[in-house]
């Protein structure tokens, strides 16, 4: 039976309501909302309350019920330009 | 220390001092790492050597360029073209007496010996904090990481024993390290140019050397438990707190 769970995008504010079934993990509730608001590339974890999820996880394991509000963080990379530079 | 009558302003930490689990004489002993000498390694060194840790390395293997002098304390515009971590460390060591920030112009993965009571990461890709975090995880060395982009920043301190950078990276973080190596392929990685400003790096890098202090003065117990995001923009910070993964390959074996 599908849970009815709200993520919450950090940056903007913006949420969107998402169906996950018990067997989904974190990661796949993360590709599926940046694909929704066509994040770039680049790499986001999502905490419930004060908990930071493990991408491995599935949504049983994690004990998400309906309702549940999910934040997804952007997790920052920068601070200094370090390896060989090159052009995509 | 005992106090002279009117010496209190004569003693450069004397204001330190007065936070009263900060422990001077540990802080000046202990033996840091900087990992990166860019915006947040410049920060981190300024405010490390301020603060009175003297026993410092700093590792960089890259030259200092025209982009990095709006972030970077310690550089010049006659730097450009010069090695960050020679120019840097020079910089930080004229600081303050005592000082003794020593260059190690190389990759973190070069680094041969792990002999530090705490590591500081001022990096700008995953695959080289994670490096960083499976040493100090070895070596049992707390780790503090820090990491920017624009406006938004993050501060993970990893304590021997508790939850890991390695912990705490999913799939999107792998995705990200192959599409960097991906690009040039042959071993080398392509770094793309993200946003930054000094006032998110120094905030970023002022509570890394915060942890820092922390540490060594014994106070492992006020550290982060385990990330602090910052948002710039809205000037907001919250905690998340991680759990050990119980497939990390640095909790295992």
């Amino acid at each position: 039976m599908p849970i009815k769970i709200t993520v919450r995008n950090v940056s903007n504010g913006a949420t969107i309501r998402m169906e996950v079934e018990p067997a989904d993990k974190v990661c796949d509730i993360i590709d599926s909302a940046a694909d929704f608001w066509n994040k770039d590339a680049g790499a986001y974890v999502l905490k419930k309350g004060k908990k930071l999820l493990r991408g491995s996880d599935t949504v049983a394991e994690i004990n998400l019920v309906t309702d549940d509000v999910l934040e997804m963080i952007p997790d920052p990379e920068g601070g200094c330009r370090w390896g060989s530079p090159g052009l995509c | 220390m005992d106090l002279a009558v009117g010496s209190a302003d004569g003693d450069r930490y004397d204001r330190q001092k007065r936070i009263w689990w900060m422990d001077m004489d540990a802080v000046s002993s202990a033996r840091v790492l900087v990992a990166g000498a860019g915006a947040l390694g410049n920060e981190a060194l300024k405010d490390l050597v301020l603060a009175g840790f003297r026993r410092i390395d700093v590792a960089d293997m890259d030259a200092v360029e025209v982009s990095n002098l709006s972030r970077c304390a310690l550089f010049t515009d006659a730097d450009v073209g010069r090695s960050k971590c020679l120019v840097a460390a020079s910089r930080a060591s004229a600081m303050a007496p005592g000082a003794d920030v020593r260059p190690l112009e190389s990759s973190v993965q070069d680094i041969d010996v792990w002999d530090y009571d705490i590591a500081l990461g001022c990096l700008d890709n995953i695959a080289a904090r994670l490096h960083v975090n499976a040493y100090c995880m070895h070596h049992r060395i707390p780790y503090v990481d820090g990491g920017t982009d624009g406006m938004r920043g993050k501060v993970q301190t990893v304590l021997p024993g508790g939850p890991c950078i390695q912990c705490t990276v999913n799939r999107t973080h792998v995705r990200e390290m192959e599409r960097r190596f991906s690009c040039t392929g042959g071993g080398s990685m392509y770094v793309p140019r993200m946003a930054s400003d000094i006032t998110t790096t120094a905030v970023i890098a002022a509570m890394q050397v915060r942890e820092a202090l922390k540490i060594a003065s014994g106070r492992r117990d006020l550290c982060i438990s385990n990330i602090t995001y910052y948002d710039g923009s809205l000037c907001e910070m919250f905690n998340a707190a991680a759990d050990i993964d119980p497939g990390c390959p640095n909790h295992t074996g």
